[in-house]
């Protein structure tokens, strides 16, 4: 409330650059991973999923008789790229930021800095967390500034279109709390009842005795998982089996963030009301929310829910995919095509994850990051425009390649990248999604078809994406686009490092990505892969 | 590392630094210049090609070939892990790698220069503005890419460069993009080939999980290994369940070789993709003539070449299948084109069909000799196509030329040239003759050969160690894969060889095709010459302004040259040096994977068949004939030509509108994907989103009018305001049962406990609920 107005922007740009320098301080320890072969990896990041994380810090923070919820926060290799993403995402946002004043709502430059700083607080704390309760408080400190966000500084809508995101994403997240409440009690069940296998995976706790907020405790802890996954564990009734139904309620309240068909309809119109940064975040971080949920919690702590449900995920996948991008196809608003584009490639995470195979894993967690690249960049370039002609009717452009030849250069690159172009970022994740697919061919008798469908996904992508471009980018330049100045520096300065990242990571995927990630994947892949067995009959109800 | 290898990455890197260049300086370095440096760049790397060349050859000559070959495919770069299989990319050195390199940066390099003189008119303006550098720069692109393409080692490397010349197709194709036409032909192409490619993404896969690697060689021993030892594809039990239809493993195999077939489906155009090419041909020529005849369309082609080794007979066969119907149907369309171009496109895709039968029919070497001369004197009639529209000021149309060799005459003599090479020109029993002469007519005589016309197959002493399993189809493969490993692999394959007769019909009737097409080829070649170069100008105008300029005419020379060297030297041997290596399949034959009869095409022809001379006579003066009959048709013009259309009215009605092709895909298709898109958005905004609305509509009015109300004024009076509102409608709810009397009070107090002491009973929300409340109780 001290800063003078025009010291708000720098400080918050000082602040998202500082943070991002830090945050590539993270690379630091997985460095050299990928030189070691697939053993030597995982001997890096531990036997044991959870086991030698890096930069931990824990503090008890609410202590009572019963339990204890810590502060307890680390990086692995999960959870470590998307870090960097959010980090990266927020400074060029912040950068978009930088022509607040020319905003329509321009009011309040204090208040809109502030809640974007505490949004990028809340996104990185929802990453680094691995306490749930801390995970939920960040959780939920990322919707407040985003409602506001779009509420204030939105467009015409601005009010329905923040209401609706409030909602959805509440709507979720008081299942995540029952299932939060709920999973305390029943690990302090397990421990009392399984005493024998509750050896915790921190040497300093030796057997575990109380229930636990803690993630890696629930989902490394034999007696917790035992107790968890077991085919006669009940919530609420007999017949409601508790890993399938936990899994549900965690799971829908990710689907929202990714978002999954069908909750998806608050993404196009908050991404058509949000100012341009805000959409950036909203599609480059803020959805990778929920693929990182069923990675982090899903999946580890319920494998036998990750199987029993496994069908209906996969096919909610395909479904975004296809319906997404059969949506995208026909929409004539500029921002709310790349809004259904998001809905569409979000749908390989989804079904990467649900199909459970190495590849299918690997190609959702490449894909959070190529989409957290490529769908910023086309959200900038769709504000580049906006700024400009001040609409966004897809039919109303043309010829703006001529008009702005850099920009529309740029724009080429990025489409492209989202179009999924072999040699550039998006197309290494669809690829070993559709590989992942098939690869479950033995336990999935859809699995081929499946597979036939999602890839079907790749030609109505060429569709949409190439239509667009040739109805916003080629044809004869208008008179009206004459006057429209070129890129600036400022927004060059946004578009080359997306741009270059959308090649990059096209063409060295293990070198950029894969080399940090694979281990700690490996070992979640391998905990799915194992339910079947461990927790027979529920797993095995394909 | 080999030099070679080191000679071939380099000139991968090249273009791509010229690229780079131009995309980031392009505006700065200007007109001509940038133009120079994507020559300088091609240049270099058609040095580099030439080196490896010559290099190679003597190794092949010293025998110490396989050796590098073999080195070659050690040194990989280890460039990720699908799930945990690794994935290595190096460079594949072989003969095949070392004749494509060569072949596509020296008629690139050409292309290039021809381009300068294309361009430097107003050829290179988009709606009035320059966009010469940008054209340059794309070019560097697709130089990068192609020869990407063509010294990976690897499938998943071989399609992101297949992808690659497919983006620089489109942005090329879409060079005028302020044309609709352009811009719509450039989507087309891509889209198109993007259907291809799913199918190819499906081959990949099968590779990838049944035989474990993408390596293209390692693919190929995974294959022969598994054949041979009944395991994997070929275990007898080995079987698919998709949605209850069991998939047997040689089927699996069969469905394998098509789906990367599919992949070369799109990018070579064949049938029924073969929509996308003649549409291309909006791009600039010198496109047309690099892209779009020479080298990327005959990537498919390569690919089949080069998983030659993967397919079986069923795939084999239906590749012979679709090459011939794109052979022959798209030979009868070009009769009717009236623009150079067009007709130079069919001509394309009918050859590019030659090519694609041969293979299936098991003419590797003849179908990819073929290709080299076919790339050669096709590059150069459009160069000269190229020549003749810049000349007469962009027209495309041959009923307004006539006469142009009186203004052109170097173009004129050039583009005789290819039309004689593609027409079969050659003197039979003289060993004189012109590309198509030596190559097409290969591809005939082992078609011929295999459709056994003329009594039994003659190929058992010409086909080498494999011949057995050539028509056996994949089913009968299931029964007798057994006996296959047991003992001799040869003879077990001898064994289980079922001959061509069960395809019999089919093999006569393609073999048929092809041969009548051979036929139709010098027809619509002369035609196009004839009406350009030759009789009468039709349009005065034109005529008077044709010209032409030395910068594009020492190309056309040069290429010229090279179509009479590349039908004799050269091509031929090296191509059959790598072929024992790469056709050395298990299920499929090549009818002639022998280096021996390498230096003498017609040679080998004749030797192919010795006792039949009537078809070497019947097809090697095909040419003549039917030069003469288009002469005498198109002496006067056009003129007995319109009549002779409008007496075969509805056939030529039928192939101007080139079958309904584009109607039929455009109603399917495209027409139907956006319907499907317009219901799923009204779907999205009235069903989905109408259900979920309607279900919080109320909550959501009243939550957004107070946010909207409260945070626009002021946001800490609004939430204060909003706390007040939230605060009084609530106290107004809990407000209601507070009645006053006290039997309402006992009520809801009765009825609370009771209902918590069922839910704590029956439904045991908290583990040992129960237990607690016992104690309590006690």
């Amino acid at each position: 409330m001290i800063a003078p107005k025009q010291l708000v922007r720098s400080i918050a740009l000082l602040t998202t650059i500082a943070t991002f320098v830090l945050s590539l301080w993270l690379i630091g320890p997985f460095l050299g991973a990928g030189s070691a072969d697939a053993a030597g990896m995982i001997d890096i990041f531990g036997s044991s999923y959870g086991e030698k994380l890096h930069f931990v810090q824990r503090a008890d923070w609410i202590t009572s008789k019963n339990f204890t919820i810590e502060y307890f926060v680390g990086v692995d290799g999960l959870n470590m790229p998307l870090m960097v993403l959010t980090s990266f995402v927020g400074l060029l946002a912040c950068l978009a930021s930088w022509n607040f004043e020319s905003w329509k709502v321009n009011k309040g430059i204090k208040g809109y800095f502030a809640l974007f700083l505490l949004l990028e607080t809340g996104m990185l704390g929802t990453f680094v967390a691995l306490d749930f309760f801390l995970f939920y408080i960040f959780w939920e400190i990322m919707l407040l500034p985003m409602y506001f966000l779009i509420g204030v500084w939105g467009g015409a809508r601005k009010e329905y279109a923040a209401i609706k995101f409030f909602l959805f994403t509440l709507a979720g997240s008081v299942l995540m709390l029952v299932g939060l409440v709920a999973m305390f009690f029943y690990s302090s069940e397990a421990v009392t009842r399984y005493a024998s296998l509750a050896t915790s995976y921190r040497p300093d706790v030796g057997v575990l005795t109380t229930g636990t907020f803690d993630l890696i405790e629930l989902a490394t802890n034999q007696a917790i998982q035992t107790y968890f996954n077991a085919t006669d564990t009940y919530f609420l009734a007999k017949g409601l089996q508790f890993a399938p139904l936990m899994f549900m309620f965690l799971f829908v309240g990710f689907a929202v963030k990714l978002p999954a068909f069908p909750v998806h309809t608050w993404l196009p119109d908050a991404h058509v009301e949000a100012p341009t940064p805000i959409s950036m975040i909203l599609a480059g971080v803020l959805l990778k929310m929920g693929g990182y949920g069923f990675l982090r919690l899903c999946y580890p702590i319920f494998p036998a829910g990750g199987h029993h449900w496994a069908y209906c995920l996969a096919c909610i996948g395909v479904i975004s995919i296809l319906y997404g991008a059969l949506c995208a196809m026909a929409q004539t608003d500029f921002k709310k095509l790349v809004a259904y584009s998001s809905i569409s490639h979000m749908g390989y995470v989804l079904l990467g994850v649900a199909v459970m195979t190495d590849a299918g894993v690997q190609g959702a967690m490449f894909q959070m990051i190529a989409h957290g690249i490529s769908s910023p960049m086309c959200f900038f370039l769709v504000g580049v425009i906006y700024d400009r002609a001040h609409h966004r009717e897809i039919n109303r452009f043309g010829g703006l390649w001529l008009s702005m030849p850099k920009y529309g250069t740029m724009a080429t690159i990025g489409f492209f990248a989202s179009l999924g172009l072999p040699g550039m970022c998006g197309f290494i994740g669809e690829l070993w999604v559709l590989l992942g697919v098939f690869a479950a061919r033995d336990t999935f008798t859809w699995a081929v078809p499946m597979a036939i469908l999602a890839a079907s996904g790749v030609i109505l992508t060429a569709g949409y994406i190439l239509w667009l471009i040739q109805r916003v980018y080629l044809g004869p330049s208008k008179p009206e686009h004459a006057k429209f100045p070129e890129v600036t520096g400022r927004e060059m300065l946004i578009l080359v490092p997306l741009a270059a990242l959308c090649v990059l990571f096209g063409i060295l995927p293990k070198h950029l990505l894969f080399d940090f990630t694979n281990g700690t994947l490996d070992l979640i892949v391998k905990t799915m892969a194992a339910a079947p067995e461990r927790f027979g009959s529920l797993a095995a109800g394909l | 590392m080999s030099n070679y290898e080191t000679y071939l990455l380099a000139g991968v890197a090249v273009p791509f630094v010229s690229f780079f260049i131009l995309m980031l300086f392009g505006p700065r370095i200007g007109k001509p210049l940038s133009g120079w440096l994507a020559v300088a760049a091609m240049a270099t790397c058609c040095v580099l090609g030439t080196l490896t060349l010559v290099g190679w050859l003597g190794e092949v000559d010293s025998g110490t070939a396989a050796e590098l070959t073999a080195a070659a495919g050690e040194s990989q770069f280890h460039w990720a892990d699908i799930g945990s299989v690794p994935i290595k990319v190096g460079v594949n050195l072989d003969s095949l790698t070392v004749i494509m390199f060569f072949m596509v940066t020296f008629i690139a390099t050409w292309i290039f220069v021809f381009s300068i003189g294309y361009m430097a008119g107003h050829s290179d303006e988009v709606d009035g503005k320059s966009k010469y550098h940008r054209f340059f720069c794309y070019l560097s692109l697709f130089g990068f890419s192609m020869l990407g393409l063509v010294i990976s080692s690897n499938l998943l490397f071989l399609f992101i460069f297949w992808e690659l010349v497919g983006l620089c197709s489109y942005l090329l194709i879409g060079f005028y993009f302020d044309k609709k036409f352009a811009s719509n032909a450039a989507m087309k192409a891509f889209i198109t080939n993007r259907v291809g490619d799913f199918g190819f993404i499906f081959g990949l896969m099968m590779v990838y999980f049944f035989l474990g690697t993408l390596d293209l060689d390692g693919a190929a021993a995974a294959f022969a290994d598994q054949y041979a030892s009944g395991t994997g594809l070929f275990d007898p039990s080995f079987t698919i369940n998709v949605l209850g239809w069991h998939v047997s493993g040689p089927m699996m195999a069969t469905l394998m070789g098509i789906g990367l077939f599919c992949g070369a489906m799109g990018k070579s155009a064949q049938f029924p993709l073969q929509v996308w090419l003649p549409d291309a041909m909006a791009g600039p020529t010198p496109v047309s003539a690099l892209i779009h005849a020479a080298t990327m369309v005959a990537a498919g082609v390569y690919l089949v070449a080069r998983v030659y080794r993967l397919l079986t007979p069923d795939a084999q066969l239906f590749i012979a299948g679709v090459g011939c119907i794109t052979l022959t149907a798209m030979a009868l369309i070009a009769i009717v084109q009236t623009d150079i171009k067009k007709c130079l496109a069919y001509s394309t895709l009918s050859q590019l069909g030659y090519m694609i039968f041969g293979l299936g029919m098991g003419a590797w070497i003849a179908a990819l000799f073929h290709l080299m001369t076919h790339a050669f004197f096709k590059a150069m009639m459009f160069l000269g196509s190229g020549q003749v529209i810049e000349g007469c000021h962009h027209e495309q149309d041959m009923r307004k030329m006539g006469g142009l060799i009186r203004k052109m005459p170097v173009t004129g003599v050039t583009f005789l040239i290819g039309v004689l090479a593609i027409a079969g020109f050659g003197i039979p029993s003289m060993n004189l003759g012109l590309g198509g002469y030596f190559s097409k007519d290969e591809i005939l005589a082992v078609a011929w050969d295999r459709a056994g016309i003329g009594g039994e197959g003659h190929h058992s002493d010409q086909d080498g160690h494999h011949a057995a399993a050539s028509g056996a189809t994949a089913f009968d493969l299931v029964s007798d894969s057994h006996e296959a490993h047991n003992g001799d692999d040869r003879v077990a394959g001898h064994a289980l060889a079922t001959d061509d007769a069960d395809h019999a019909g089919v093999l006569k009737l393609m073999f048929w095709c092809a041969l009548i097409t051979a036929y139709v080829t010098p027809f619509y070649m002369m035609r196009c010459w004839w009406l350009t170069f030759m009789g009468k100008p039709r349009d005065q105008q034109v005529h008077d302004h044709a010209h032409e300029s030395p910068m594009m005419y020492v190309p056309l020379v040069v290429l010229a040259i090279f179509t009479v060297v590349s039908s004799y030297a050269l091509f031929r041997p090296l191509i059959a040096d790598a072929a024992p290596a790469l056709t050395d399949a298990v299920l499929v034959t090549a009818y002639d994977g022998h280096a021996d009869d390498a230096n003498h095409a017609k040679g080998a022809l004749i030797n192919l068949h010795g006792a039949h001379d009537w078809l070497f006579w019947g097809v090697g003066w095909s040419w003549a004939i039917m030069f003469l009959v288009a002469i005498v048709i198109y002496r006067n013009g056009v003129g007995l030509g319109s009549k002779l259309k409008s007496a075969f009215s509805p056939i030529a009605t039928l192939l101007e509108k080139k079958y309904y092709f584009d109607e039929i895909y455009d109603f399917m298709f495209v027409r139907g994907c956006r319907l499907l898109a317009s219901i799923s958005a009204f779907w999205d905004t009235y069903v989905v989103d109408g259900i979920i609305a309607s279900l919080t509509s109320k909550a959501t009015e009243r939550f957004s009018a107070f946010a909207g109300r409260g945070v626009d004024a002021n946001i800490v009076d609004g939430v204060f305001n909003g706390m007040a509102v939230t605060a009084f409608d609530l106290s107004n709810l809990f407000r209601s049962p507070h009645t006053g009397r006290i039997r309402n009070y006992v009520l809801f107090t009765a009825g609370a406990a009771a209902v918590a002491i069922l839910l704590l009973l029956f439904f045991d929300p908290v583990p040992d609920a129960q237990a607690i409340l016992t104690s309590a109780g006690g």
